[in-house]
């Protein structure tokens, strides 16, 4: 028995390639986590309009900065613009959590010198319930300690709030586009590597080759079965996120099917290319996992890149799940209609391009 | 150059195979002819393999010509591909597909195609139609293999080492079963190690070493070459000396003088030299241990013109 395992462990230390994955995968997975601060998942931006400037105004914007789940931003506004107005639509558009207005006449807020004291207004949209609660909290208090301590009023009475409603998701809806994309992506590149590397093994990719059977049949062969695979995986996704896990799909469906189609093509093909180097069905394996695992943390399956260090959030953006789950969220989240994704398509049918060229150079049949 | 000769199967003319600096196949030529049954005999790299390669379209030649069916293989690939049936030495089918889909799936590639319940009833596979390869006995395996390259019902099969590996048993039902295609009018071209496989099957022989094109005949050619009819394997206690070996007469040849005592006899001029190999050995009291007398066969030719032995 213990001859048996050595002589295991002896064909496993052998077989090069796949042992090396095995070992450098995990490492792998482990700095990817690290890169991102999970903690910072959470916070919103803001903007704050002073339309009063005074000192009261500042010291509240002072405080306002320091909140850590607020990360304060300044509006960028062009000539003409005006700086309430377009931080609404900002607003409006969900490219802004939160916007605190500070009124004229802020600083002097005097309850004995006005009727109606002019109250700062809180305006974010409905998408994120659990944290506008909080937000809503907490700028309450900052605001309330910014009163005269001899007359301080009600918060209702200096505070108030507008809630912009925007179709509800929650970050289950994301994530379940973010699934998709990962199991189309893995299973395409892991499962086309894996076969060819056995088929070419068995000589059986010899075979095909003594037959007419033109080639470009037999990776057409490949390529449909596959798509019909992802059109089932896709369906049941979606089913499962929509039925069983109450995820909503806000777009037409048919499209998300076109997206994943299109992606599913770039991914064989550098399944195709990946075969190329791999010597063993094991190996193919690992290399499948090297090139989709990191994919799926750097193009945003789950988090958003945005809180990646240094030039990763760019690098991001040139690797081709990226535009794949971009335009999946456009359309399933945004209603886009397809044609509005079109630069992600464009994309995406670059990248089908690129590597079909490069696998029609590289594939071995034996 | 078209090829109108319609006896020839295969023409192989000044065939080259490098493989960087190794010669795989050096100036091989030979001519197949349609409906026998053409042996490549000779050890592990000897070439056969790449030979037929080339011949099957899968390799292309340093230098040389081919031509199957009278069509040229690198010009008209597919042509002669949908034409010939080929079984690969190494190649194994789908492990999740079932015998009777894998002969489907081999046969859509083809303009023409036998059904596969017809190709598994040929090789005597008709209850094995939805097992898988796997579950099938070696035997049972290389049947399908010879199965699969008929799938086009073709004019030529190229059979690489059918039987290697396979028991006695296996071996010939395997070797009635190519019998019987070349009686349907295939024509066969198999390489093997075997002597006596290809003294059994073949209708001519080309005998490969190191390369080279070493003969190519009929095998009871090949042997009558020779000029020789017995082979005597001799064992006497004490070594013999050359006046000995002298006194044996003319007749008989030393071929080998093996381990000690033990001598490899080649016999002529039998079964009357064999006699007086006999006289002379009681004559001269050498103590016999062991005496084998046997006809001449393939292995022996193959000694004669590589030096080698053919197998291992």
């Amino acid at each position: 028995m213990l001859t048996l395992v050595i002589a295991n462990l002896k064909m496993l230390a052998r077989n090069r390639q796949a042992t090396f994955w095995a070992i450098f995968f995990p490492l792998l997975l482990v700095v990817a986590f690290g890169l991102f601060d999970i903690n910072n998942v959470g916070s919103g931006n803001l903007v704050v309009v002073d339309l009063d400037g005074g000192p009261r105004a500042k010291t509240l914007e002072q405080a306002l900065s320091q909140v850590e789940i607020l990360d304060l931003e300044s509006l960028e506004l062009k000539s003409g613009e005006d700086a309430e107005t377009k931080a609404r639509l900002k607003v409006s558009e969900k490219e802004l959590d939160y916007l605190v207005i500070i009124p004229q006449g802020f600083e002097d807020g005097d309850p004995e010198k006005s009727q109606s004291p002019p109250g700062i207004t809180l305006v974010y949209n409905s998408r994120d319930h659990g944290r506008n609660q909080l937000v809503d909290a907490l700028i309450g208090s900052l605001v309330a300690k910014t009163q005269p301590e001899n007359s301080p009023l009600p918060i209702s009475q200096i505070l108030s709030s507008q809630v912009i409603e925007v179709p509800e998701v929650d970050y289950f809806d994301e994530v379940l586009m973010g699934l998709i994309g990962l199991g189309i992506m893995t299973n395409s590149i892991i499962s086309i590597a894996v076969r060819v590397s056995t088929f070419r093994n068995q000589s059986i990719l010899k075979r095909l080759l003594v037959t007419p059977l033109p080639i470009w049949k037999y990776f057409a062969g490949e390529i449909l079965a596959h798509l019909v695979l992802a059109s089932i995986q896709v369906a049941i996704f979606l089913a499962v996120g929509v039925f069983a896990f109450g995820a909503s799909i806000h777009g037409n469906v048919g499209w998300i099917f076109v997206i994943v189609l299109l992606g599913t093509v770039v991914f064989l093909n550098i399944g195709f290319i990946l075969s190329a180097w791999a010597r063993s069905p094991a190996a193919a394996s690992g290399l499948g996992n090297l090139v989709a695992l990191p994919m799926m943390f750097f193009a945003g399956a789950f988090f958003s890149t945005a809180t990646l260090p240094w030039v990763l959030p760019e690098a991001a953006r040139v690797l081709p799940l990226t535009p794949m789950l971009d335009a999946l969220r456009d359309v399933a989240i945004d209603s886009a209609p397809l044609w509005e994704t079109w630069p992600q398509l464009g994309a995406l049918g670059i990248w089908v391009a690129v590597t079909a060229l490069i696998a029609s150079r590289v594939f071995r049949f034996s | 150059m078209v090829d109108t000769d319609v006896d020839q199967a295969v023409r192989v003319e000044g065939l080259v195979k490098l493989f960087g600096s190794l010669t795989a196949v050096d100036d091989v030529s030979f001519d197949v002819k349609r409906g026998e049954i053409f042996g490549i005999l000779g050890p592990n790299g000897a070439g056969k393999t790449t030979t037929l390669e080339i011949i099957e379209g899968l390799l292309k030649p340093t230098q040389g010509t081919v031509s199957v069916l009278g069509l040229n293989v690198f010009k008209e690939p597919n042509k002669v591909k949908a034409r010939i049936g080929v079984q690969l030495q190494s190649s194994a089918y789908h492990d999740y597909l079932k015998l009777s889909e894998i002969l489907t799936l081999l046969g859509s590639f083809y303009p023409r195609r036998v059904s596969p319940t017809e190709l598994l009833e040929r090789v005597g596979l008709a209850d094995k139609a939805k097992s898988r390869v796997k579950e099938l006995s070696g035997g049972q395996q290389q049947s399908f293999t010879v199965a699969a390259s008929l799938v086009n019902d073709p004019e030529l099969v190229i059979l690489d080492e059918p039987t290697t590996g396979l028991d006695p048993q296996a071996r010939r039902n395997l070797w009635s079963l190519i019998q019987e295609i070349n009686q349907r009018g295939v024509t066969v071209i198999m390489t093997t190690h075997y002597m006596e496989e290809a003294e059994a099957l073949c209708q001519r022989l080309a005998i490969m070493d190191h390369g080279r094109l070493v003969s190519v005949d009929s095998p009871r050619n090949l042997i009558n070459q020779l000029d020789a009819t017995y082979r005597v394997k001799l064992v006497v206690a004490n070594p013999l000396t050359d006046a000995q070996v002298a006194s044996f007469n003319g007749g008989v040849e030393v071929i080998q003088a093996a381990e000690g005592n033990a001598y490899l006899l080649r016999m002529h001029n039998s079964p009357k030299a064999l006699a007086t190999m006999l006289e002379e050995i009681n004559r001269s009291e050498i103590s016999l241990e062991h005496l084998e007398v046997t006809p001449v066969t393939l292995e022996d030719v193959f000694l004669e013109l590589t030096g080698n032995e053919l197998q291992d």
